[in-house]
């Protein structure tokens, strides 16, 4: 959750050059249509700390590599084989050391499955070198005994697991034949060495009915639920039309989440503030901002979820990370974008218009209302 | 029997970084809620960075090594009483610290 302390006037930020890498004309026209195209210096509470950028990322999503031992049908990435020009170990601790100098405070390790990278035990020992704070994303089916009292040596270490479901039938028909079980094993073996722990799951039409059981497989391993939102990136533009949340599940989401306050939600479902019940957590898209993706082949992308060509802000294997985070032309006019056709509306200021990856992967626009919009249909 | 002093400390999952209006605490793990806050006064993440680098956490002392108008350490206390709420302090009396 964002809280702003207040105790002085903000000073004037300096104006700054931004000259790195260009910007691909579909993803400038789509930005331009946003609307405000100057920097705002009267944003609403976070956002206006957020405008322009900090002067690094809080959090980094890591795909460290494409490589996965299996499928998931709405993996956002595309993940299976690892790609040609994936950053190598050398590469990696270089890169660790450089968030490390930014002051970068955590890194997530994504991808693909991070224990499938070779260097993944070199980068987490430099990262617990370097101070940074770590999370994994894991499908879980790789854990065994030994690697999980191995993974203890790093700290500060969280593990995410992905379930997809309550049941065995739900998970599976999304990631695939067996590894509902395998994932549980995998926790279980993360659990007897008191690992820190989250059950991450993302919500999907099928997945809403057993929120409840989910919730209580993760306490059974000590762990809590986070909930995540469906992204149409990826393979998930293939399936986003089935498997996205219905309305009246979005409805009876946040009552839910009203009654699980413990539950995490990834700061995800910010344009359900929409429904005006705020949700704890994030109220405001922190893409290119507060934080960004990072992708096996040094791509840099605003988020996680917006790993589109046209929004690539430059590659590590041209450029420094750090000169790419304040520099880039394409973060410099992302992170002056306007409300588009939310503009005006009477919850902007809570849903702060929504997903523009999502937006981007289901109209190709980004001036248009979120395409899960509350408020709308 | 008076009351003890309160003293200030940082808890131990606190990382802080300085940024053009102020700087940034963000409480760390995976717990997404109640992990960040946007700091609009220098000198108040100035005497948080002190108190980390200098005085092993401990906010008072780092006060009471500075030389803070009274005025302003009134300040500062009102905003360390905001941080307990927030989780990112604690507050311990003399008798436990």
């Amino acid at each position: 959750m964002v809280e702003l302390v207040r105790f002085m006037e903000r000073p004037d930020r300096s104006a700054k050059k931004h000259t790195v890498g260009s910007v691909n004309p579909l993803a400038l026209t789509a930005m331009q249509q946003t609307g405000s195209m100057t920097p705002q210096t009267k944003g609403r509470g976070s956002q206006r700390f957020l405008q322009g950028g900090l002067s690094a990322p809080i959090t980094i999503t890591w795909e460290i590599t494409a490589a996965c031992n299996i499928a998931c049908v709405h993996c956002l990435s595309a993940s299976g084989r690892r790609r040609p020009r994936e950053l190598k170990t050398p590469e990696a601790l270089a890169l660790v050391d450089e968030f490390a100098e930014m002051q970068v405070f955590q890194i997530h390790f994504g991808g693909g499955e991070p224990f499938i990278y070779p260097g993944i035990w070199q980068v987490l020992a430099r990262c617990t070198e370097r101070n940074l704070v770590m999370c994994t994303s894991t499908n879980g089916t790789l854990i065994t005994a030994d690697r999980a009292k191995r993974l203890k040596q790093f700290d500060p270490l969280y593990f995410q697991v992905s379930l997809d479901g309550g049941t065995e039938h739900t998970n599976d028909r999304i990631r695939g034949q067996g590894v509902f079980k395998r994932a549980l094993r995998g926790l279980e073996l993360l659990a007897a060495e008191n690992h820190s722990l989250t059950v991450n799951s993302v919500l999907t039409r099928y997945s809403f009915a057993e929120l409840d059981r989910l919730y209580d497989i993760a306490a059974s391993f000590g762990s809590k639920l986070r909930v995540t939102r469906l992204r149409p990136s990826g393979r998930g533009q293939d399936v986003w039309a089935d498997l996205h949340p219905t309305q009246e599940q979005y409805r009876e989401f946040t009552g839910w989440l009203t009654e699980h306050p413990d539950v995490l939600t990834a700061d995800s479902f910010f344009h359900l503030n929409a429904f005006g019940n705020k949700l704890a957590g994030l109220d405001v898209c922190g893409a290119a901002t507060a934080t960004c993706c990072i992708c096996p082949e040094g791509e840099v992308y605003p988020c996680a979820f917006f790993q589109a060509p046209e929004f690539e802000a430059g590659n590590l294997h041209e450029r420094p990370f750090k000169e790419i985070w304040q520099d880039s032309l394409l973060f410099d006019y992302y992170r002056k974008m306007g409300g588009g056709a939310c503009t005006g509306c009477g919850q902007y200021s809570t849903c702060h218009g929504g997903c523009p990856a999502t937006k981007w992967f289901v109209h190709q626009k980004l001036s248009i209302k979120d395409p899960e919009c509350v408020l709308q249909g | 029997m008076p009351e003890s002093p309160v003293f200030y400390r940082l808890v131990a999952e606190i990382k802080i970084r300085r940024e053009s209006f102020g700087g940034i605490l963000y409480k760390y793990g995976c717990a997404d809620r109640g992990a960040l806050s946007f700091i609009n006064s220098p000198q108040l993440i100035d005497l948080l960075i002190a108190s980390q680098e200098q005085h092993d956490s401990n906010v008072s002392a780092a006060i009471a090594s500075s030389r803070y108008s009274e005025a302003s350490k009134k300040k500062l206390y009102v905003a360390l009483a905001d941080l307990v709420k927030r989780g990112y302090m604690q507050t311990l009396t003399s008798v436990e610290g």
